[in-house]
């Protein structure tokens, strides 16, 4: 009798586990509507708003052609990687992934990803070239092979509170030495033990901003050298860690640690609700997505019947010796994985999402999401133009994407290395300001540069 | 009938034997072999004899990578676990004696370690924050200046630490003496729950008659605590001790969330665990992750065994009989 018990509950278990698998398979394969087509599997990182900008992007793929069907999946992006690699080395991988970390360098010269000439025509290659910004194209090429095709870049520049500017009749800087000017006279460095908002504070992670602005380079291609103890790069830094002179280390690291816990928090880091006219800072260095949080606040502050500060957004300051325009570039940009089973799907798709053939589908999508376009086709597109009308604050990092003075990390294997290894060099230079900056930029420039020697050595 | 027994045993038990053999053995011994290989998970490993190794110690010797997540793994596990011990067995203590509401705060007490870790270090970061965090508030009321819990990389049992003292002491600045490692600590500390359940339950099979033939000899009750309770907790010490020692440096999840999966501020957050996780996953280090991995383990084991030999002369085993 006991054996006919477990009999039954083993083929009982086994049902539930067939049928479940059944209507797993069924929930996940090819919707009636889109059967037969060739199915291209995608994995991005994207959550919040930015999903379903990608679904409608999907679905509008999906809908334009009969031949393939893109399924979009959402993976999270701190641990994106570590499912990648282990996909690809199991031989299952996706056609298409989308990244945003410097990785092309490194995920080429190990050949994780395929480079584009490997599934692309040479007419598609031909059109890419023309088609792609020269930030967009660099970050996607390494020794002059593209790897990575960018749908999208994040370009930084100064945020400033024109409001708060005018209480202190001071315009938006145009110099470093106006930046200074501007900190020194709404946060004097000596009375600042328990302060509400800065006038400015520097982000060890934006070194690499700063880094360029002043004139330098932190890698030379060419000879494969590290340049961080050179000159622009020392004094960047030397500017940096002077804010960690003036308020203190500490004060600095609390005050930031505090943007992260504002209860209602949107990006002018000020409650809406608050009666203040000023956030946290009066200045700040952030990316193209901030304008539609401060649009969002705007609104807010409205219909709450409060006045809303006005902000504008200029480029970043820069030193005599420093270059206009300039600043750091990334982006996101999607990657084929090496034995990827439809790259040709993943190439239509990729295709269609930065806007080759058809710019207008391009424009919708960049205006969805408020992302710069990668080309100027899409740029002048009437559906961009129109979003841009409505976002003035946009235009001006639209405008930033084209100049030649806006760098990205090096695409070098060991990128990821050589990015965190600064940012953690400014952070040390920002928590102990007394510190000889030139012996610290030299060590953190000895140790990347052997780093980097030795992965260059072994991917041989 | 005892073979087909045996057979049947196995077949019952196969499925665990397939998922140790594949997913436990087959890891831990291929490690082995990566850990001389060049291996980025995605191409065959390549040999490289003992290059992982000499890089373990070159760290060591620079301060940097493996040598800096070793001083803060050593940081951590030589705070937490004692002080856990030492919470344990006071908490156990207050909650022997026979008050009203015992199982009440019995609860109480256990609940921290019931908490998920993620959910736990979601909440010490509220609780830690250093300008609206309770911790921060609670000590403003006691007269002690705001600390930087999980925004400054010097900690409080350091060279750092005491000149912060000396400043302070001198009235030169002001007690800012807590660092994120230390904010790590205090974690711990809050989920000792498991470590006081063992303890209770230890102190629960002290037999009465020692603590009766002690009062008899007159002694008070922090002797009889001291040489009786303290005594015939020492195995279970000794179990917490190396149990926590591990556990100390397998820490990883409250520290990835804690530091945002970077090691930061200032990498003093960078423990053992992480280092080899961001080696492995994020610089595809697979080798390099290996050697680290056995180095530790070896680490590991060679402390558990000079425990083990310590254990003779202050664990009393035959106490328990």
């Amino acid at each position: 009798m006991k054996n006919w018990i477990s009999i039954c509950i083993l083929v009982a278990v086994a049902a539930g586990l067939w049928f479940s698998g059944r209507l797993a398979y069924r929930q996940a394969s090819i919707p009636e509507h889109f059967r037969g087509r060739s199915e291209v599997l995608f994995w991005h990182f994207w959550g919040g708003a930015d999903r379903d900008v990608v679904d409608d992007v999907v679905l509008r793929f999906n809908q334009s052609q009969s031949e393939y069907y893109v399924r979009a999946i959402a993976v999270p992006g701190n641990n994106l990687e570590a499912k990648l690699f282990l996909s690809i080395a199991g031989g299952d991988p996706p056609d298409l992934v989308n990244q945003d970390d410097p990785i092309v360098g490194d995920w080429g010269a190990r050949g994780a990803i395929e480079p584009v000439d490997a599934f692309a025509t040479q007419d598609e290659l031909k059109q890419l070239e023309r088609f792609l910004f020269p930030a967009a194209r660099s970050l996607g090429s390494y020794r002059n092979r593209l790897y990575a095709i960018c749908n999208g870049l994040d370009i930084r520049a100064l945020y400033y509170n024109q409001t708060e500017l005018e209480r202190f009749g001071l315009q938006p800087p145009r110099t470093i030495d106006e930046l200074n000017h501007i900190a020194q006279t709404i946060s004097p460095p000596d009375s600042t033990t328990n302060p509400d908002y800065f006038a400015y504070l520097p982000d060890s992670r934006r070194l690499w901003a700063w880094g360029y602005v002043f004139g330098g380079k932190f890698y030379d291609e060419r000879s494969s050298q590290v340049l961080l103890d050179s000159q622009p790069i020392q004094q960047a830094t030397q500017w940096i860690a002077q804010f960690g002179r003036w308020y203190g280390s500490d004060t600095i690291n609390v005050f930031r640690r505090g943007d992260q816990s504002l209860p209602g928090k949107t990006f002018p880091l000020l409650p809406v609700e608050n009666d203040a006219m000023v956030g946290r800072y009066v200045l700040m260095m952030d990316g193209q997505w901030r304008t539609r949080d401060i649009d969002a606040f705007t609104r807010r502050r409205a219909e709450l019947g409060l006045p809303a500060p006005t902000f504008g957004v200029c480029p970043l300051p820069f030193p005599t010796e420093g270059a206009p325009d300039a600043g750091w570039v990334n982006g996101n940009f999607f990657v084929v994985p090496r034995g990827a089973k439809n790259p040709r799907g993943a190439m239509a798709f990729m295709k269609f999402w930065i806007g080759v053939d058809d710019p207008q589908q391009a424009a919708v999508t960049c205006a969805q999401g408020g992302w710069i376009p990668v080309s100027q086709s899409v740029v002048d597109d009437l559906e961009f133009q129109s979003f841009l009308r409505r976002q003035p604050l946009f235009s001006e990092f639209v405008r930033l994407a084209a100049s030649p003075n806006q760098h990205p990390v090096p695409v070098i294997p060991g990128a990821l290395f050589l990015k965190r290894t600064v940012e953690h060099t400014a952070e040390a230079a920002i928590s102990n300001p007394e510190q000889s900056i030139e012996q610290l930029l030299q060590r953190a420039d000895a140790r990347i540069q052997q780093r980097l020697d030795e992965m260059s050595h072994a991917l041989r | 009938m005892g073979q087909r027994r045996q057979i049947a045993g196995i077949l019952f038990a196969s499925p665990w034997i397939v998922g140790f053999l594949l997913l436990i053995a087959y890891p831990f011994l291929i490690s082995i072999y990566w850990s001389f290989c060049r291996f980025d998970l995605i191409n065959a490993p390549r040999w490289v004899g003992f290059d992982n190794y000499r890089r373990l110690v070159d760290e060591v010797a620079s301060g940097d990578g493996f040598g800096l997540a070793l001083q803060n793994t050593l940081y951590y596990a030589l705070l937490s676990v004692p002080l856990s011990i030492v919470l344990g067995i006071g908490l156990a203590v207050m909650l022997s004696w026979n008050l009203r509401g015992q199982s009440v705060y019995r609860t109480i007490f256990f609940l921290p370690a019931m908490v998920p870790v993620v959910a736990a270090s979601i909440l010490w970061l509220w609780l830690l924050d250093p300008q609206d965090g309770i911790v921060n508030y609670l000590l403003g009321r006691l007269g002690v200046p705001p600390q930087n819990w999980l925004t400054q990389s010097r900690s409080a049992v350091s060279v750092a630490g005491l000149e912060q003292i000396t400043g302070w002491w001198n009235g030169t600045r002001p007690l800012k003496l807590f660092g994120s490692k230390d904010a790590l600590v205090l974690m711990a500390l809050w989920s000792v729950g498991n470590a006081m359940i063992i303890f209770l339950a230890a102190m629960g099979d002290v037999p009465k008659s020692l603590y009766e033939a002690a009062r008899i000899d007159g002694a008070g009750p922090l002797r009889r605590f001291w040489h009786v309770t303290i005594p015939m907790l020492t195995p279970v010490i000794f179990f917490n001790l190396v149990m926590g020692l591990i556990r100390s440096v397998q820490t990883f999840t409250s520290i990835y969330i804690l530091s945002e999966g970077t090691g930061q501020p200032g990498q003093s957050m960078l423990v053992f665990s992480l280092h080899l996780f961001l080696s492995a996953f994020s610089d595809l280090e697979m080798g390099y992750a290996s050697a680290m991995a056995w180095v530790m383990f070896v680490l590991l084991v060679v402390c558990t065994l000079l425990l083990f030999r310590t254990s003779k002369h202050w664990v009393h085993y035959r106490a328990m009989q």
